[in-house]
C-alpha cells in the first residue's frame, strides 16, 4: 500500500522529468535527420520540414504515451498485490493474451523463410532488416493500440503507414522523390475523394455501390456535354448536379431497404452508367466512346504537371486536403456531423432527439453522389478522354478504404479522418507493390491478404456471450 | 408476412420474362433451346445457391468472394488437368469440392474466431482469390478434361448439368427439412435467441459455410463445363450477377429468409432479362441496355418486396405455389399458341397433279455449282445468300401462279438418287410469310428440305417440304382432332391441380404445394410435347415439320 501511495506521490515529478526526457529525445532524433538528411543532399526546404515534421510526431507520441502509461500506473497500483504464480503458469498466460501476436508472428516469420526459400537472392541484408523493422512495427502497433480506445485504427493506421514509408525507402530508389509523392498524393486524392461518400454513409450503417459507375458516367457525360457544345463550367455544374439527384435517388430508394442498401445502390448504378452509355451513344457510331477537348483548365487541375497558382503541385491535390479538414472538422463539431454519429450509433435515441433519419440518410447519399460525379470529372482531366469503366477499380476500393482506415460498416463509428490514412496506406502500399515489380494481380492478392488482418486489430465485434 | 410471399414477385416476372421470351424467339421452347439455357444458367444458379447459404446464416454475410472462387476453382483445375494430376471425374468432383468446402471453412473460421463483419472477410477473399487467380493463369486457355467437354454441347435437355442442378436443389429441399435448417434460420434471424437457447451457432455456421462451398464448387464444374476451358476473370463476373439473383429471388441480406426456390427464380430471371435483350438488336448498345435493364429490373424488384406487406392484405388468399401454376397454364398457352402452325389448320386447295405437270414445264436440273451461280446472278435482289452445298441437285421451273417467280428446288442428292423424292417435287406449299427454318437444314426421312429463290422477294428461304400423297387429307383431320382434345385434357388437369392447392392451402392437407407445381409442370410439359414433337431430340428442327406425324 505504501508504494501505490509513494508512486501517486511520486508521479508529477515522474511526468515532469519524463517530458524532458521526451524533448530530448525528439532533439536527438530530429537532429539526427537533420544531419542525414543534409548529408545526402536533400534540399534544405524539405530536409528543415521534415525535420520539424519529425520533432512534433516524436513529442506527440511520447506525451500521448506517457500519459497513458501515468494513468494506466496510478489505476494499476490501487489493486492488490498478484499472487506468485510459477513461471509455466505465466508463460501460458502471457502466450493467451498474446495469442493472436504470436500467430501473426510466426505466420510472417513462416511466410519470411517461404519467400526465401522460393525465390533466389531474397536473403539479403536490406530485406532482413526490412522484416525486422516490419516484426518490430507489428509488436509495437499491437501493444500499443491496447492503451488507445478512441483512435486505435488511427494509430494502427500511421504505424503501418510509417512502417511502409521506412521499408520502401529503403527498398525503392527514388521512392521519397518529390515526383513520386506527387504522383501517389495524386492518386490518394482521387481515391479519397471517392471514399468520401462511403465514409458519410457507412457512418449511418449504409453502403454505396453506386459511386463507380457514377464515377464513370460523369467522366463519359461530361466530356459528351463538353462536345455538343456546351460551356465546360457549366457542364461541369451539370454533371455534378445530375450526381447529386442520383445520390438523392439511391438515398430516397434505399431508405426503406437499408438492409439492401448494398444491392440497390448497385442496381441503381448499373442503371446510371447504362443510360449514360446509351445516351451519349445515340447518333454516334462509336458507341461506348466519347470524342472532345477537355479544357485546359480541368486538365490542369487534375494532372501530374498541373501547378496552383505557380506552385508546381496539381490543385486536386488542394482541393482533397480543403475538403478534408472541412470535413473532419465538420464531422466532429458541427451539428450535421454529430447528427450522423448519433443517427449511426443508436436510431433510437436518435429519433427521441427528433433527428429525422430520412433527411440524413438521403443528404448523405446525396453528399456521396455529388462527391462521385466530381471525382468522375478530375479523373477526366487527369485522363484527358472519356471512358466508362474508370470508376471501376474503385468498387471494392473504397470499401476497402473506408474498412482499413478503421470506419464501421455497422455504422456511428469511425470518420473521414480514418478513411484519409485508409487511403494513404492503400496509396503507399500500391505504390511500394509497383516498385519492387510486383503486377496488379498480385498486388490485389496483397491487398485481400492484408485487410482482415488490419480490421482485425481495432474492429473485432464482442463475442455473443457479451451481447445478451 | 409468410416467407413465400416473398415469391411472388420473382414468379411474375419469370413469366412475363417467359412470354416475352417465347414470343420473341420460339426457339427458346426448343431441345436445343432449353438445353443450351440450361448449360448457360447452371453456373449462375448455383453460385446463387452458395450465396443463399450463408446469407441465411445472418449477420449480412453477402459472399462477394463467390465470383472469384468459381473462378479459382476453374483455373486450378485447368491447370492441374493440363499437368495430368487431376483428370478422371471422381477426382475433378472430389478436388473441386475439397477447395470449395476449405475456402468456405476457413472463411467461416475467421468469422467465429477473429470475429471480424461477414462482409469484410468476403471483401478481403474477393481481392486476394481475384488476383490470385491472374497468378495462377494469366489469360484464358486451357482445357477441360475430355469427358467435360459434351456437358457444354447444350444440345439436349437432358445432359449431366441438369442432374447437377437438381441433385443440388433436391439437397438443399431435404436439408430443409432437417432440425439443422430450423436452427440456421433461427440464427439468421436472432442470432442471440439462437445461442440463448442452446443452438451451438459455430457448428451451424461452419454448417452453412461448407454448404456453401460445396454449392461453389458444383457452380465452378459447371462454368468449366461451359466455358471447356479455363479464364481467370469471367468468374469474376458471377459475384455481382449472383447477389442480383440472390435479391431478386427475396432472400433477405440480413439473414433468417431465403430458399432455394427464390435463389432459383432469381437466377433464371436473371438469365431471361439477358436473353429477352438480346432478341432485340441493339446494335452496339447492346450492352448498355442490358446494364440498365438489370438495374432498373432490379431496383423495381426490390421496392416491390417493400410494397408486399403494404398490400397484404389483398393478397393474402395468394398462394404464390397457386400463381406459379396459374401462369404455367398461360404461359404454355401462349406457347402452344406461338409454335402451332395455324395454316396446317387451313385446308389447301387440292392441286390436280396431271393438270400441274401439263403446266409447268420440265424441270431443269442444276447441280451445285450451277446453283451457286444462279443465286449469284440474282445476288442484288437478295438479302442473304446460303452457301449451296456441293453435292446437291436441283431443278428449275417456273410457278405457274406467279410467272417472275424462279422456284429452284434443292434435293438433297443422296435423296433424289434413291427415288424417293422425284425432281417434279415442285408443288410446294408457298407460305407468304413462313418463318425461316433453322440455318443448317437437315433432310428428313419422309421430307426434303428446299429453297427458294424469287427474283421479287428478295429473300433465300427454306422450307420443309411435304408431298402431297393421297392419304395427306386424311393425316390433317387426325393432327386437327389431336391437338383440341390435347388442349382440353392439358386445361382440365390443370384446373383440377390448381383446386386440389386451393384445396391445400386451406392447411387441411398436409401435402406441400411443391408437389403440385411438380405434378402439373410434369403434366404440362409432358403433354406439351406430346403435341408438338414427336420425338425429343428433334424437337428444335422439327417445329415446322408439318407432314411428319404418322
Amino acid at each position: 500500500m505504501s508504494a501505490a501511495h509513494e508512486t501517486k506521490a511520486m508521479m508529477t515529478p515522474i511526468g515532469r522529468a519524463a517530458k524532458w526526457i521526451g524533448l530530448f529525445l525528439g532533439v536527438i532524433i530530429s537532429g539526427l535527420g537533420l544531419i542525414l538528411g543534409f548529408w545526402q543532399g536533400v534540399p534544405a526546404q524539405q530536409v528543415i520540414f521534415l525535420t520539424a515534421a519529425t520533432f512534433a510526431l516524436v513529442i506527440w507520441v511520447w506525451n500521448s504515451y506517457l500519459n497513458r502509461w501515468l494513468v494506466e500506473l496510478s489505476i494499476n497500483d490501487d489493486g492488490k498485490d498478484k499472487d506468485p504464480v510459477s513461471s509455466r503458469a505465466a508463460l501460458r498466460e502471457f502466450a493467451l493474451r498474446n495469442l493472436g501476436l504470436l500467430i501473426s508472428l510466426g505466420l510472417l516469420i513462416t511466410a519470411f523463410f517461404i519467400l526465401a526459400a522460393a525465390i533466389d537472392s531474397f536473403l539479403s541484408l536490406v530485406n532482413i532488416i526490412v522484416g525486422l523493422i516490419l516484426v518490430l512495427l507489428l509488436i509495437v502497433a499491437v501493444k500499443a493500440s491496447q492503451f488507445f480506445v478512441d483512435n486505435r485504427s488511427a494509430f494502427i493506421g500511421l504505424t503501418v503507414l510509417v512502417a511502409l514509408f521506412i521499408v520502401a525507402s529503403m527498398k525503392i530508389d527514388g521512392f521519397l522523390s518529390l515526383t513520386n509523392i506527387k504522383s501517389m498524393l495524386v492518386f490518394a486524392s482521387f481515391l479519397g475523394l471517392a471514399c468520401l461518400g462511403q465514409t458519410l454513409v457507412a457512418l449511418m450503417g449504409g453502403l454505396d455501390l453506386s459511386i463507380p459507375f457514377i464515377i464513370g458516367s460523369a467522366n463519359v457525360g461530361l466530356l459528351y456535354l463538353i462536345g455538343l457544345g456546351v460551356p465546360p463550367w457549366l457542364a461541369v455544374i451539370i454533371v455534378l448536379l445530375l450526381g447529386v439527384v442520383i445520390g438523392i435517388i439511391n438515398g430516397f430508394l434505399s431508405f426503406r431497404l437499408q438492409g439492401s442498401a448494398l444491392i440497390l445502390t448497385l442496381g441503381v448504378g448499373f442503371a446510371v452508367s447504362g443510360i449514360t452509355q446509351i445516351l451519349t451513344s445515340i447518333g454516334t457510331e462509336y458507341a461506348g466512346n466519347v470524342f472532345g477537348t477537355v479544357p485546359n483548365w480541368l486538365k490542369n487541375l487534375a494532372s501530374m504537371n498541373g501547378n496552383t497558382f505557380g506552385l508546381d503541385v496539381p490543385p486536386v491535390i488542394f482541393i482533397w486536403v480543403i475538403v478534408a479538414a472541412v470535413l473532419i472538422y465538420g464531422l466532429k463539431n458541427s451539428v450535421y456531423g454529430r447528427n450522423l454519429y448519433a443517427l449511426g450509433g443508436n436510431r433510437t435515441s436518435a429519433d427521441r432527439l427528433s433527428i429525422s433519419e430520412r433527411r440524413y440518410w438521403i443528404g448523405a447519399y446525396a453528399i456521396s453522389g455529388g462527391v462521385a460525379a466530381l471525382t468522375g470529372e478530375l479523373l477526366l482531366g487527369w485522363s484527358g478522354g472519356g471512358f466508362i469503366g474508370v470508376g471501376q477499380p474503385y468498387l471494392f476500393m473504397t470499401l476497402a478504404a473506408v474498412v482499413m482506415g478503421g470506419t464501421s460498416l455497422l455504422g456511428g463509428y469511425g470518420g473521414y479522418g480514418f478513411t484519409v490514412i485508409g487511403v494513404l496506406v492503400l496509396q503507399v502500399l500500391t505504390s511500394f507493390l509497383v516498385g519492387i515489380g510486383l503486377r496488379f494481380e498480385w498486388q490485389q492478392f496483397i491487398f485481400g491478404l492484408l485487410i482482415v488482418p488490419m480490421v482485425a486489430l481495432y474492429a473485432r465485434s464482442p463475442h455473443i456471450r457479451t451481447q445478451i | 408476412m409468410s416467407f413465400n410471399t416473398f415469391l411472388l414477385v420473382p414468379i411474375l416476372l419469370l413469366f412475363v420474362l417467359l412470354v416475352v421470351a417465347v414470343l420473341r424467339s420460339p426457339s427458346l421452347i426448343s431441345a436445343s433451346g432449353i438445353g443450351s439455357a440450361i448449360i448457360v444458367v447452371a453456373p449462375l444458379i448455383l453460385a446463387t445457391y452458395a450465396l443463399m447459404s450463408v446469407a441465411i446464416a445472418g449477420r449480412a454475410t453477402v459472399d462477394l468472394s463467390v465470383g472469384p472462387l468459381i473462378g479459382f476453382i476453374n483455373v486450378t483445375l485447368i491447370q492441374l488437368h493440363g499437368a495430368d494430376l487431376v483428370s478422371s471425374p471422381i477426382a475433378v468432383f472430389l478436388y473441386a469440392i475439397a477447395v470449395g468446402v476449405a475456402y468456405q471453412l476457413l472463411m467461416g473460421l475467421i468469422i467465429i474466431f477473429v470475429r471480424v463483419q461477414p462482409i469484410i472477410v468476403a471483401l478481403s477473399g474477393f481481392l486476394a482469390l481475384s488476383g490470385i487467380n491472374l497468378v495462377i493463369m494469366s489469360r484464358p486457355g486451357g482445357t477441360a478434361p475430355d469427358w467435360m467437354m459434351p456437358w457444354g454441347a447444350g444440345t439436349t435437355i437432358d445432359s449431366p448439368i441438369l442432374v447437377i442442378l437438381i441433385l443440388a436443389t433436391a439437397g438443399w429441399l431435404l436439408f430443409s427439412n432437417t432440425a439443422f435448417y430450423g436452427h440456421l434460420r433461427l440464427m439468421g434471424s436472432d442470432e442471440r435467441a439462437a445461442y440463448t437457447s442452446g443452438v451451438r451457432i459455430y457448428i451451424v455456421r461452419l454448417g452453412a459455410h461448407v454448404i456453401s462451398g460445396i454449392f461453389s464448387a458444383l457452380a465452378a464444374l459447371t462454368f468449366t463445363a461451359l466455358i471447356g476451358s479455363g479464364d481467370p476473370t469471367q468468374g469474376t463476373t458471377y459475384t455481382l450477377i449472383a447477389v442480383t439473383a440472390l435479391v431478386l429471388g427475396g432472400t433477405s441480406l440480413a439473414g433468417g429468409r431465403g430458399g432455394v426456390t427464390g435463389s432459383l427464380l432469381g437466377a433464371i430471371n436473371l438469365f431471361l432479362i439477358g436473353y429477352v435483350l438480346a432478341t432485340f438488336s441493339f446494335g452496339s448498345v447492346q450492352g448498355f441496355v442490358t446494364d440498365l435493364a438489370y438495374g432498373i429490373i432490379l431496383v423495381i424488384s426490390l421496392l416491390l418486396t417493400v410494397g408486399l406487406p403494404k398490400i397484404q392484405r389483398f393478397i393474402r388468399a395468394v398462394s404464390p405455389y397457386m400463381l406459379f401454376m396459374v401462369l404455367t397454364l398461360i404461359f404454355f398457352s401462349i406457347t402452344l399458341h406461338k409454335k402451332y402452325d395455324y395454316d396446317r389448320l387451313v385446308t389447301k386447295p387440292e392441286v390436280d397433279q396431271s393438270l400441274l405437270s401439263e403446266l409447268l414445264p420440265p424441270p431443269v436440273v442444276l447441280s451445285g455449282t450451277e446453283i451457286a451461280e444462279t443465286v449469284a446472278d440474282n445476288s442484288e435482289n437478295l438479302n442473304s445468300v446460303e452457301t449451296v452445298p456441293e453435292n446437291t441437285t436441283a431443278s428449275i421451273s417456273p410457278d405457274n401462279r406467279n410467272i417472275d417467280t424462279t422456284v429452284v428446288v434443292i434435293t438433297d442428292s443422296a435423296t433424289f438418287n434413291k427415288g424417293e423424292a422425284s425432281p417434279e417435287l415442285s408443288m410446294m406449299q408457298l407460305e407468304p410469310d413462313a418463318p425461316a427454318a433453322s440455318s443448317q437444314p437437315t433432310v428428313a426421312d419422309t421430307t426434303t428440305e428446299i429453297s427458294v429463290v424469287t427474283n421479287t422477294g428478295l429473300s433465300i428461304s427454306s422450307f420443309i417440304f411435304e408431298p402431297l400423297d393421297s392419304d395427306a387429307s386424311t393425316q390433317r383431320s387426325e393432327s386437327q382432332l389431336v391437338r383440341p382434345i390435347t388442349f382440353a385434357i392439358i386445361i382440365l388437369l390443370s384446373f383440377v391441380l390448381v383446386l386440389r392447392a386451393v384445396v391445400a392451402q386451406t392447411g387441411k392437407h398436409k401435402m406441400t404445394p411443391l408437389i403440385f407445381v411438380i405434378i402439373s409442370t410434369a403434366v404440362l410439359l409432358g403433354g406439351y410435347f406430346l403435341v408438338e414433337a414427336s420425338s425429343l431430340p428433334k424437337l428444335g428442327s422439327d417445329m415446322y415439320k408439318g407432314g411428319s406425324e404418322k
